[in-house]
Parts: structure tokens; C-alpha cells; sequence
């Protein structure tokens, strides 16, 4: 795998592999499983286009000192606010009881 | 829209109007796969609705006007999926706001639309529910993600269809299905009842066959709203009145990067280009060429922060709360179950490819940097506001492009939205306008982008185009009335 190299300030190396043990790395933080062929695919795939995007490399730094964000993201106030009703909640829920969504345990004993 | 005068007046019944509706919706369903759910009785229930309130004196701006939604946009008891497996048997708790805008005013739903998946697609071929064929040549894509809301307009099953722009998703469907396709300045329109894909880029939007009725749809969509803190909170630009202002003295700039787009322009669409900008011209506009340098860096930076905003808003599809589940051993295992099972090729490759750019060792350079190039971009746009008032350049490339010309190569499709995704970087409006037609006989469009605010100029300028191409006289050989 070729390291992105450089932080904020530095010159970038964006040219870089995407190899299969990268994707595997990255499909476990999405929580995605992918099977071998489906991996090795997306390997090639990914990294063609990040190649493609090798461009923005060439911009010089001095261009790119603005503000990143021209719009602050308005904010509400922070009160409680009724949702939606609870029967179409529980409509939707692939498991639910007692009024709690309910999933695989989570603490065991061992 | 002729259609509401009519019903508003009473000289028909909008449930007469929606039960035609429906079967036209059914027939372009068999014919070009544009819809994923209709419900009739909810329809000509709602249309007998709007009967009641015309029968009691209210004025509606939409009375009986039959439309389409993407699957992607909450109406309330109907089924949304956006298009995805993962969401099958979701029923939306309520109307996204848009939508019940448009009810308020009278409008009737008719069905739910196809679209590629979680709106992630340039042709509709990633839904999870089949492709949607083009109805001005059914060997060809409508484009995407809006595909079905465009074939369901291009068919002529609805007069009006609503659709999300995230990276052109209004606008590229509408060039190749002949519409008029428009995305608000960012905040003009809510987002609340929209599936989330990239949130700092989503926008709803509509499609339609003239500039007219895409006015209409604006004036009833756009507003504040208090559950969507990003809609904006200043008065809505009145754009009834606009379409009509001609282009007189108005300064119109040629992107001048257009000619030189990487893959380069279709001859065909490249005439309709010139012809637009002759047209303008001859309307008394004053036409000269602009640079916008980065736009040729959009594609890049599109792909790198919608993606990443992507595996976030899309994190929260676990099997938990609503959808389809598969894995009952472990709770990580079922959330990666779940989604490995219900996501398609492209969401699965979206999300990678923006949890890489967020993760760590790599944030800097690639999304944090893209940040930085999406502001650049936003100051290129600002500074060619200065010396013009809209731009002009194609919505597409090409026309409308065969099923699998494509779909193995990911970047190819990528590329195919250079000129829309600058728009959504920098949060401007933008109206796709039918210019003319390629030699093959497929429709091209046109697109107008202006700085915030600039909708009503936008429907002026469309207009001049639509009323000089002639495109409104015209008809998919697929439409099913």
C-alpha cells in the first residue's frame, strides 16, 4: 500500500494503491463484508479513481487558504420535540418489544 | 398549469383527472419500469379530497395536478425505499415537506418512482429494482437518479414528477428525457423527508415538460421550514411572473471550460451549445465566455466529500430500527449482515470510497482537501458573478447514453456529471432546459446556473431557450397518451 504521505502544510503524494488489504481495512470500519473477488474488484476500481483524483494535487497551497465553510450550519434550539407517533415506529421495526427495538445480545456472562 | 385552472374552476374533477392519471402511470410502468409503487385508492381518495376543498371555495395553485415522487422522498403510508433492498417494507411516517406543500396546494400523488439506489447513479441502472428505459428510445437509459420521475414526465403520465439533486440528479434525467429539471440554491427548498445521501449537496427538485410548470412547482416547494435547519429563513424570489422577461440585456457567460471537458462534448450537443448561446444573442443578451478554472476539479471533489458524507448518513442503515435484517448471532454481525446484504455494488463502493477518505492517515488529503477545493470552486463562481448573471453550458456531455455502456467502468460514469456537480459544490441553482435534439433524434439540454437567489432569471433565460428550440411541441415516441 503506498501512504497518502504528508499532513496539513506539506506537499500531498496522493499517488497511491488501493490494495486488497486496504479495502478489507476500510469495508470493516463501513461494516461491509465483502467476499474475495468482490475485495480484489474493488481494489482496482477504487484506485483508478482516486488516481483520477491525483489532480487535486496540483493546486498551488496559496489557493487554498479561504475559509473552508462560507455557511455556518444554523442551529435549532436544543428542546425535546414530539417525534413521530410510536405505532409507525414499531410498524417499521424489523424486532420490537416492550417498546424497545430489540437486537442480538449484547453482554454475556463469559 | 392548464390542468389546475381546469379543476379549480370546476370544469372537471380531480379525481377524473387522477383515475386517467393512473392508468397512463400503469401503462408507462409496463412499458419503461418508471414506477415502484402506486396505490390507487389512496390516489382517487386524495383526488376526491381536493374535490371537497374546490367545492368549498378554496383557491388552489395545484388543484388535481397529478404527480410523481422519487422513492427517495417520504409521502406518508406509502412504502419508500430509495431504490435499495435494504429498505424494503419501509412505509414513511409522514410527507416529507416538500410534498405535503405540494398536497396542501392541491396536488395528487400518484405513485413513487424508481431511481438508482440511495440516489447514487447517473442512468438508473443501479436500482435494486430494475433498470427504468428511456421513453424517447427504450435502448437507452433516462438518466439518473431521478430516472423513473423523469421517464414517468417524458411518458406523459404526470404533468409533474419531484425528484433529489444531489450531483445532477434533476437535471442530468430531465436533459435526456426532454424535461425541464431545476435544483433550488441550497436551503430553498426543505430537505426534511428526503432519505439522506450527501446532505451538504441534497436538494429536492422537480421535473417537467416547460419552463411554465417548473415555475409553478418552485413557487409551491420552496419555503422555510422549522424541521430542516439548513432551509432558508429569507422570502422565496417570486418566479411566477419570470418566465415571461425575456433575456434583454441580461449578461450571459459561456463556460468557457465546456469545449474542453475531459472526455470532450458530443458534436450534436455541441451545436445545440452554440445554437443556445445565438439564441440568447438574438433575445438582446449580452454573450461572452467565463472561466470557472476549477470546475474541471469538480468531479474530484463531488466524489470525495458526497462519499464521505455518504457512509456517514448511510451508517445509520443497521437492521435495527426499520428495514430489512439478516444475522442474529452478534450484534456486529448483524449490522454487518445487514448491510452487506442489502446494499448494491455502487452504494458498497461509495461508502468505501468515503469512509477512506475520512479515516485515519488520510482525511487530510483527501476529503480535508477537497473541502478546500470545494471553497476555491465557490470563490471561482463568485468572482465569475461578477462580470456575468448566468452562466450557460451543457447539462450533459452527451445525450442519453445505452444500458451498459457504463456500468463497468465507475469512473467513466463518474465523469459523465462534470457539468452538474459544480452547481452542488457551491450550492447555486441551476435549471436544465430542453435546447434541441441530436441527430438520432435524442433530446439535449441546456443549463443555467446563477448565483443564490437567481431562480427567477433562471426561468426567464429557460424560457427564451424553450421557446426557441421548439421542444415543447415534441413528444417521446413512447408516451402513453
Amino acid at each position: 500500500m503506498g501512504g497518502p504521505g504528508g499532513r496539513q502544510g506539506r506537499r500531498y503524494t496522493f499517488a497511491m494503491r488501493i490494495d486488497p488489504a486496504l479495502v478489507s481495512k476500510v469495508a470493516a470500519l463501513a461494516a461491509l463484508e465483502l467476499s474475495d473477488a468482490e475485495r480484489d474488484a474493488m481494489a482496482g476500481q477504487l484506485t483508478r479513481i482516486v488516481e483520477h483524483f491525483e489532480a487535486l494535487r496540483e493546486l498551488p497551497e496559496s489557493l487554498l487558504e479561504g475559509d473552508v465553510a462560507a455557511h455556518a450550519t444554523p442551529l435549532r434550539e436544543d428542546v425535546a420535540r414530539d417525534g413521530s407517533p410510536g405505532s409507525l415506529i414499531e410498524a417499521n421495526a424489523p424486532a420490537f418489544a416492550h417498546g424497545h427495538f430489540v437486537v442480538p445480545r449484547v453482554v454475556t456472562r463469559d | 398549469m392548464a390542468l389546475a385552472d381546469a379543476v379549480g374552476t370546476g370544469r372537471i374533477t380531480a379525481r377524473a383527472v387522477a383515475e386517467e392519471s393512473l392508468v397512463r402511470a400503469g401503462k408507462a410502468q409496463e412499458a419503461f419500469g418508471a414506477f415502484l409503487s402506486m396505490s390507487p385508492a389512496k390516489t382517487l381518495g386524495e383526488a376526491e379530497e381536493v374535490d371537497r376543498r374546490v367545492n368549498a371555495g378554496e383557491r388552489l395553485a395545484l388543484a388535481g395536478v397529478p404527480f410523481a415522487v422519487k422513492d427517495n422522498i417520504n409521502v406518508a403510508g406509502r412504502p419508500s425505499t430509495a431504490g435499495s433492498k435494504i429498505l424494503a417494507g419501509f412505509v414513511a411516517p409522514d410527507h416529507a415537506t416538500c410534498v405535503a406543500r405540494l398536497v396542501q396546494a392541491g396536488a395528487v400523488v400518484v405513485g413513487k418512482t424508481n431511481c438508482d439506489e440511495f440516489g447514487m447513479g447517473s442512468s438508473n441502472e443501479n436500482s435494486a429494482y430494475g433498470q427504468v428505459r428511456n421513453p424517447w428510445d427504450p435502448a437507452r437509459v433516462p438518466g439518473g437518479s431521478s430516472g423513473g420521475s423523469a421517464a414517468s414526465v417524458a411518458a406523459r403520465a404526470v404533468p409533474l414528477a419531484v425528484g433529489t439533486d444531489t450531483g445532477g440528479s434533476v437535471r442530468q434525467p430531465a436533459a435526456f428525457c426532454g424535461l425541464v429539471g431545476w435544483k433550488p440554491t441550497y436551503g430553498r427548498v426543505s430537505r426534511y423527508g428526503l432519505i439522506a445521501f450527501a446532505s451538504s449537496f441534497d436538494q429536492a427538485g422537480a421535473l417537467t415538460r416547460s419552463v411554465d410548470e417548473a415555475a409553478r412547482a418552485f413557487a409551491v416547494m420552496a419555503g422555510a421550514d422549522p424541521r430542516d435547519s439548513t432551509a432558508l429563513a429569507t422570502p422565496v424570489p417570486d418566479v411566477l411572473a419570470a418566465p415571461g422577461r425575456g433575456a434583454r440585456g441580461i449578461r450571459i457567460g459561456l463556460l468557457a471550460e465546456a469545449s474542453s471537458a475531459e472526455g470532450g462534448l458530443h458534436a450534436d450537443v455541441k451545436a445545440s451549445f452554440e445554437e443556445a448561446a445565438a439564441t440568447l444573442r438574438a433575445a438582446g443578451a449580452l454573450v461572452t465566455t467565463v472561466s470557472v478554472p476549477r470546475v474541471t476539479l469538480a468531479v474530484p471533489v463531488y466524489y470525495l466529500t458526497a462519499t464521505a458524507e455518504a457512509s456517514s448518513n448511510l451508517a445509520r442503515f443497521d437492521g435495527v430500527r426499520y428495514g430489512a435484517r439478516r444475522g442474529e448471532a452478534s450484534l456486529a454481525g448483524l449490522y454487518r449482515e445487514t448491510r452487506s446484504a442489502g446494499f448494491g455494488p455502487e452504494v458498497k463502493r461509495r461508502i468505501l470510497l468515503g469512509t477512506f477518505a475520512l479515516s485515519a492517515g488520510y482525511h487530510d488529503a483527501y476529503y480535508g482537501r477537497a473541502q478546500r477545493v470545494r471553497a476555491l470552486l465557490s470563490r471561482d463562481f463568485a468572482a465569475a458573478f461578477r462580470g456575468v448573471d448566468a452562466i450557460l453550458c451543457p447539462t450533459s456531455p452527451e445525450p442519453a447514453f445505452a444500458f451498459g455502456a457504463k456500468t463497468d467502468d465507475p469512473l467513466a460514469m463518474y465523469l459523465a456529471d462534470v457539468f452538474t456537480v459544480p452547481a452542488s459544490l457551491a450550492g447555486l441553482p441551476a435549471v436544465s432546459v430542453p435546447s434541441g435534439f441530436s441527430r438520432d433524434g435524442l433530446p439535449i439540454g441546456m443549463q443555467l446556473i446563477g448565483p443564490g437567489d437567481s431562480e427567477p432569471l433562471l426561468f426567464a433565460l429557460a424560457r427564451v431557450l424553450e421557446d426557441a428550440s421548439g421542444a415543447l411541441a415534441r413528444r417521446a415516441p413512447g408516451a402513453v397518451s
